[in-house]
């Protein structure tokens, strides 16, 4: 046995097993992508590129492309911000630390579409105590889960509800980590607060940072459950996501060979920009001459 | 620091207790209800304002029409959950090392490309596998299993468990697999008899991950199964309708979310050992 | 019976980090590999001990090929600079590990670790988990195991170099007696500190840029250096070195420097040469040349004086503490002596002679 046979033995297991399981649904699906089975034709005709013409023109999908990249957007930072900012609450000596850590970690633990089911009890707007508390804080009542704009906020409230607590997790780890040398520099330097927060910490925290937000964003990318028990997808298609919009087309209308068009667009589409934004926030946070 | 900050500091913090506990209050009230205290407006307190009852839970316990059983799925959870987390943690853990350990080189495909190949796994959003999934398990009779839906999950879980360990293994020095082997340890013994042992605090972390993201997922379980398997997620979804009166819906959800409650104070206390850090970065 | 390596050669991304290394070392050996940093020494020892395979070359030991050998069944131990132990072990177990490993005898172990602990003096704290430990204890914990394992190679890479100052000392002096004279295990310990090579008294490879530039018994190396680079390497503070022109009966160095011709370099034809005297071969005395003070450093009981005069400038090594301010005016003699001549190539010319006088 040598070094270059063992090694192998050590990436092959998963290596095989990873591929054997997810080949074949990649190659159906490239197949399928191009056929019109639906539920009038099933089964495995030849259409050439009529799915990807059709997608190219479908402006449901890629305003439900564009409508993800808003709802992302607006939840992943809203997560990262306030996840640092609970961090930072409780990173040194606060009252009772350990029972509001293991409290901002719950969030994270429980099943999304099951939070959301309770969450749609939560936002029904007569029944519910959502406007309860708006009233509380001088509003009208709002129609959270029927007004397009509103449904979608309601949607990045439970994102933001469910996912803040992984970002404090994760940063809140880092700073756990941090050496305490810098800060001593810092503060026999005279920095305050805010200049420690940012000449220091926060740079510290940079790949982590980084790690933790691409994480996010390919999960948060493939939102589909809490938008099924929510808002299916409503009012109309305002809370549409892409991955609710194949749904739709896939398993609830059949159009399996347009819904497989649909996917590997999709997927196209995400690996480039998830890798792209993998690169631009590397070279932005890390600093020059750090290797990624 | 002065009193202001301290004030402000502990209003955040109490703030967002309020946010993250409100679900749950409001479920735990709901699941105590009947129909009087839902038809007419929200309502909070006990006896002050409705008249609690334990028909919520009662209800799950009854495997009749009128309530679900939640024990099967319960069961079928947990038991699918660890299953897949346990055979994904070992073929991640094992593909991990490798990853970090040696130099794999297939034409113009490096270690980098591989590590890239596990996570991007986790970019495919479940709704694209579903069909060509549904037929496979199909094809294998698996459909509607605990073992279907067992072989799935190892391919959702495993990225997760990849990318955690080779991060925690690169932060281990090689020279202390150099030194197993000189003191006599094939490759395989370094792994098993040296590294492993101080893996503690990342398998871990992997571990929990796997378990998290699998108790959690809905739509697999979903779409590949119906009536012989049930999971968690589903069977309360089920509920979800508007005939299912909702405290049985409140008391389900509830139920559901508890257990993992045990693992955040367990991640807890690995985070505040400072163990955490080296796993994650 | 012996390592043999030839023309050993390892480039990583361009970068030789072993060139052409060919050296013989023979069993019961104790070889100090001397450099600066990257030099090549830990590439050495990594070669040496099969962790990293070279591009070109062959090693030997009593004739058979190493390469083809993994390094789990070779005979080799290595310690490192920062203190490697397995972090779950006890240190009892530590050192017991690789003696399990082989299929030793339950009590032929606890005799060997409990020899081993002794030697190195940890025989209070084999119950000790590593993190419990100095750095001192954690490297002798390392030792030990290394003693016990009794291997054919035994391989140091700077191991005292993370030790504070009086822990190296006394290590220092504990290795000669620990790896007192045996005739079967080939020892290497890597070094950028030619005094330590001196210390041990023992055999000496000098190493820069991953070239082998001489080797030889240590005060053999120090009095003819074979050439300017080992000159410079091979001595601490570095050989003073001076470009000057051999002329008749003098020697002619910058502007001002005269010296008259000294009787080694009686065969020496005339021409430019560079001139090399160590540190502590000059010294202050008035009629001596007049020089300005640049820097006096005290190194424990010594200084060590930085003069400089136009374009020539000069380290001594002068016994005692002296209160030298940077610009003091001083005369230092030159014993022609003691002056190294290097001929244009590097290549050493004459060397002074090893009598005293």
């Amino acid at each position: 046995m040598t070094i270059h046979r063992a090694k192998w033995f050590f990436l092959l297991p998963g290596l095989l097993v990873l591929v054997a399981i997810i080949l074949f649904p990649l190659l159906f699906t490239i197949r399928v992508s191009f056929s019109g089975w639906d539920v009038a034709q099933p089964g495995l005709d030849w259409i050439a590129g009529f799915n990807y013409t059709r997608q190219l023109q479908d402006l449901r999908f890629w305003e439900s492309m564009a409508r993800l990249a808003l709802l992302t957007l607006a939840s992943v930072t809203l997560e990262y911000v306030l996840g640092l900012a609970l961090a930072l609450l409780l990173w040194r000596e606060v009252k009772a630390q350990r029972f509001f850590r293991v409290l901002f970690l719950v969030p994270m633990m429980t099943t999304p579409v099951i939070m959301s089911v309770i969450w749609r009890t939560f936002f029904h707007e007569s029944l519910g105590p959502a406007n309860d508390i708006a009233q509380l804080l001088g509003f009208a009542p709002q129609a959270w889960l029927t007004d397009g704009n509103l449904a979608t906020a309601s949607i990045v409230i439970v994102e933001v509800w469910q996912w803040t607590s992984f970002m404090f997790l994760l940063l809140l780890a880092g700073l756990l980590s941090l050496p305490r040398e810098p800060f001593l520099a810092a503060a026999i330097d005279g920095a305050g607060p805010v200049r420690t927060f940012l000449r220091v910490t926060f740079p510290m925290l940079a790949p982590i940072s980084i790690g933790a937000l691409l994480i996010r964003l390919i999960e948060a990318s493939k939102l589909m459950e809490t938008v099924y028990a929510m808002t299916s997808g409503g009012p109309g298609t305002a809370t549409e996501t892409p991955s609710y919009y194949i749904f739709i087309r896939g398993l609830r209308e059949f159009q399996i060979g347009y819904a497989a068009s649909l996917s590997l667009i999709y997927l196209v589409i995400m690996t480039v920009a998830l890798t792209v934004i993998a690169k631009v926030l590397a070279r932005a946070m890390l600093p020059k001459g750090a290797a990624a | 620091m002065t009193t202001l900050y301290r004030l402000l500091k502990y209003a955040a913090i109490l703030l967002w207790s309020a946010f993250v506990l409100a679900p749950f209050m409001w479920a735990l009230s709901t699941s105590f209800k009947t129909s009087n205290g839902v038809t007419g407006g929200p309502t909070y307190l006990p006896w002050l304002q409705y008249e609690p009852s334990l028909e919520g839970w009662r209800s799950l316990f009854r495997a009749d029409g009128s309530g679900i059983d939640i024990a099967g799925p319960y069961g079928s959870s947990v038991a699918v959950t660890l299953c897949a987390s346990a055979i994904s943690l070992v073929l991640g853990t094992l593909a991990a090392y490798g990853l970090s350990r040696f130099t794999y080189r297939a034409g113009f495909i490096r270690n980098a490309d591989i590590t890239f190949f596990f996570i991007s796994q986790r970019i495919m959003p479940p709704v694209v596998l579903a069909i060509p999934f549904f037929l496979m398990l199909q094809a294998f009779g698996l459909l509607d299993s605990e073992v279907g839906l067992i072989v799935v999950y190892i391919a959702l879980l495993m990225p997760i468990a990849v990318w955690v360990m080779v991060d925690f293994f690169n932060n281990i020095p090689r020279e202390l697999d150099e030194t197993a082997m000189l003191d006599g340890c094939n490759p395989f013994e370094t792994f098993w008899r040296v590294i492993l042992p101080n893996s503690k605090p990342g398998l871990v972390v992997a571990g929990l991950f796997c378990i998290i993201f699998g108790w959690s997922d809905f739509f697999f379980a979903f779409t590949l199964t119906f009536t012989n398997t049930q999971l968690l997620p589903v069977a309360v979804v089920a509920l979800n309708s508007s005939v299912t009166p909702w405290w049985s819906l409140s008391a389900a959800a509830l139920i559901s979310v508890a257990p993992l409650i045990a693992v955040a104070l367990v991640l807890e206390r690995y985070l505040s050992r400072g163990n955490l850090a080296g796993a994650i970065k | 019976m012996a390592l043999i390596t030839s023309q050993l050669s390892r480039r990583v991304d361009g970068v030789p980090y072993l060139d052409n290394v060919s050296c013989r070392l023979e069993r019961g050996g104790f070889y100090v590999v001397v450099g600066p940093t990257l030099s090549g020494k830990t590439s050495l020892l990594r070669a040496l001990a099969g962790l990293d395979l070279p591009d070109t070359g062959a090693i030997t030991l009593d004739g058979r090929d190493q390469r083809k050998v993994p390094v789990w069944k070779r005979s080799v131990s290595m310690v490192y600079q920062q203190f490697i132990n397995y972090p779950h072990l006890s240190v009892f177990d530590n050192i017991a590990f690789p003696l399990r490993r082989r299929g030793m005898g339950a009590e032929e172990v606890d005799r060997k670790v409990r020899q081993a602990a002794q030697r190195v003096a940890l025989m209070p704290l084999l119950d000790r988990m590593p993190a419990a430990l100095s750095g001192g204890q954690q490297q002798r914990m390392a030792l030990a195991r290394s003693l016990a394992k009794d291997d054919d190679l035994l391989l140091l890479d700077e191991p005292l170099v993370n030790l504070d100052y009086k822990l190296r000392e006394q290590l220092r002096e504990e290795f000669l007696s620990l790896f007192a004279k045996q005739d079967r295990a080939i020892m290497v310990y890597a070094t950028t500190e030619p005094n330590e090579a001196l210390l041990f008294d023992a055999e000496v490879l000098v190493m820069h840029e991953g070239r082998l530039l001489q080797s030889g018994p240590a005060r053999e190396v120090y009095a003819r250096p074979a050439n300017v680079e080992v000159a410079r390497i091979f001595s601490d503070p570095p050989m003073n070195l001076m470009q000057g022109i051999l002329h008749g009966d003098e020697i002619r160095i910058g502007h001002a420097m005269r010296l008259s011709r000294p009787r080694h370099f009686d065969s020496l034809p005339n021409g430019n040469y560079t001139f090399g005297i160590h540190p502590g071969d000059l010294a202050m005395h008035g009629g001596g040349i007049a020089m300005q003070v640049d820097l006096a450093e005290i190194n424990g009981s010594e200084t060590c004086l930085h003069a400089s005069r136009d374009s020539v400038n000069l380290v001594l090594l002068l016994a005692g503490v002296h209160g030298y301010v940077p610009g003091d005016r001083v005369e230092i003699a030159i014993d022609g002596f003691r002056l190294f001549a290097f001929a244009a190539d590097g290549k050493l010319a004459v060397a002074p002679s090893t009598n005293q006088g």
